[in-house]
């Protein structure tokens, strides 16, 4: 018996390396990218949607790279929007990877994008292990999911500096206390920011793109 | 069950670095940071399931957790992170603020997940 060594590089340093690619050639192109996950159902879409209008507002352009199972139903909504889009489909895998969203980057017109929103598929666990090289990270929940979202996935949450709760209007009518969430989270992070919206009705979207420095006011970078 | 993707990707990086190396696998001994959100159970048999017909089928897949540790650049502390939780039914996670004076800390250690080394006998793979 004899034990080869090696030199402790990471399994999965091809997509750490992806990952750090893609995130130089969208900041060589000066296009702010914004990653999106979190359950299916939870408001990751109308998120997309809706930011899209306000941005398109202030007069910057946004491209989507929309990744689902199967199906195009997303990113057909972000071009009825006004969105270059590109869709994806991961088929049997649970998340998106770099590599994948490298070949997305490539169907883009990236000169004439400032802001990408790149929507991962349905699934908040998955994807959490698969850096894509974006510059934020913003996870997606809803009340509609249960108060106990955040402490049955602590883990994921103590990672996560922008959680968005969605669908709050709904809160009472399922029985849920959004205040159990917000303690629940700023117990694993207290340095995380949350935001309540209801994304549908547009609301706690400002707060949430001022955070991520995409507000009317922030500086273009 | 994102497990079976990051076996596969251990197994493409693992097999060519192996190849001047003959002998056969017994153990290939991963260790994997605590802030991975990865299930032992499910790579263990994801590699049982992926290796088949590869010169790996066969070896056994021992994953050996890092503790996460952090430092703080406000207070200068270094060492293990902060814990929550770990009563009753639950595990207790690294939470990253500084366990001295809560700042936002640097992870120093427990994202890493890399094969650490593998154990060979020295008959042929293909002997049995």
């Amino acid at each position: 018996m004899h034990d080869v060594r090696f030199t402790g590089e990471d399994i999965l340093a091809r997509q750490l390396e992806l990952a750090e690619a893609n995130y130089r050639r969208l900041r060589e192109k000066h296009v702010r990218s914004i990653s999106v996950l979190g359950a299916i159902g939870s408001g990751k879409t109308t998120l997309v949607e809706q930011a899209i209008d306000r941005l398109q507002g202030q007069g910057l352009r946004v491209a989507t790279i929309a990744a689902d199972s199967a199906g195009d139903d997303d990113h057909r909504r972000f071009v009825a929007r006004g969105a270059k889009s590109v869709n994806v489909n991961t088929q049997d895998d649970c998340h998106l990877d770099a590599h994948t969203v490298d070949h997305a980057l490539d169907e883009l017109p990236l000169d004439d994008v400032d802001v990408l929103f790149i929507e991962n598929v349905g699934n908040l666990i998955c994807p959490a292990d698969f850096p894509l090289g974006a510059d934020a990270e913003v996870v997606v929940i809803s009340v509609t999911e249960g108060d106990d979202m955040v402490r049955k996935h602590p883990k994921i949450f103590a990672q996560t500096d922008f959680v968005v709760v969605n669908k709050v209007d709904l809160a009472a009518a399922v029985g849920v206390d959004p205040k159990r969430i917000i303690d629940d989270y700023s117990a694993v992070n207290p340095h995380g920011k949350l935001f309540l919206t209801s994304l549908r009705r547009g609301e706690g979207l400002d707060e949430l793109l001022n955070a991520l420095g995409l507000g009317c006011t922030s500086t273009q970078w | 069950m994102h497990e079976y993707a990051v076996v596969d990707e251990l197994i493409g990086a693992l097999l060519p670095r192996l190849a001047e190396h003959p002998g056969r696998v017994r153990t290939v001994v991963v260790r994997k940071g605590e802030l991975r959100i990865l299930s032992d159970h499910a790579l263990v048999n994801a590699f049982e399931i992926l290796t088949k017909g590869t010169r790996l089928e066969g070896a056994d897949l021992l994953v050996e957790a890092v503790a996460a540790a952090v430092s703080c650049s406000a207070c200068g502390y270094r060492g293990p992170a902060g814990r929550f939780g770990g009563e009753g039914d639950h595990f207790s996670i690294p939470v990253l603020t500084c366990p001295q004076c809560g700042a936002s800390v640097q992870v120093d250690a427990g994202r890493e997940l890399y094969v650490d080394y593998v154990t060979l006998s020295d008959d042929s793979p293909v002997d049995g």
